[in-house]
């Protein structure tokens, strides 16, 4: 039971973090490293974009004057839904594998990585919203 | 487990809001336990008990 919100200290460190990943970005890209990032032009602009997206949710949390409360409910529920998560990570890692041995998977890992960090959001937020109705 | 939640805090005139607010969760938190979908811990059932101003936890909550 508690009421979070995000406290300026928080908000330094988190700042901080995104400066290093656009720092890193404009580092890569002014090597050349990783030029061919499909979907991006390359890693380097990826990271200089994830780094301002970063930067923005932070200020929007920190204008945002709604308290929010975490209580034991949302974090039991929580639980659950990473419990699901999880479980649905397994099925899909053996229907994956199935149809790859039926016919072999041809897609570039960081296609492959990003549809699977979405699909892993995206479980976990539909299993916690669900949940939360039954609790 | 049973819970006399609604009854309790009809009894003092709380509404939903007003008892979430003062055992520091939401009123949907509430609205559950009165409905008996979720079970309390035992420090959320000592902070309702103490705030529907009952002596004991038994008298509020009670396993099934």
């Amino acid at each position: 039971m508690a009421q979070k919100n995000i406290n300026k200290q928080n908000a330094a460190w988190k700042y901080g973090f995104a400066i290093i990943i656009i720092l890193a970005g404009l580092v890569f890209w002014r090597l050349g490293i990783g030029d061919r990032f499909l979907g991006f032009s390359s890693v380097g602009t990826w990271l200089v974009y994830v780094g301002f997206v970063m930067m923005a949710v932070i200020t929007l949390q920190l204008l945002s004057r709604k308290k929010r409360i975490v209580d034991e409910r949302m974090e039991f529920v929580a639980t659950k839904a990473a419990r699901v998560t999880f479980t649905a990570i397994i099925i899909f890692a053996f229907i994956v594998m199935i149809i790859d041995g039926i016919k072999p998977i041809t897609l570039a890992y960081s296609y492959f990585m990003s549809y699977l960090v979405c699909g892993i959001v995206l479980v976990y937020f539909l299993s916690y919203k669900v949940l939360l109705r039954f609790y | 487990m049973d819970n006399r939640i609604a009854e309790f805090r009809k009894e003092i005139k709380m509404t939903q809001q007003q008892l979430a607010d003062k055992v520091n969760v939401t009123r949907q938190t509430i609205i559950s336990l009165e409905f008996g979908r979720y079970n309390p811990s035992l420090n959320l059932a000592h902070s309702i008990t103490k705030a529907l101003k009952k002596r004991h936890i038994e008298q509020v909550f009670n396993l099934r």
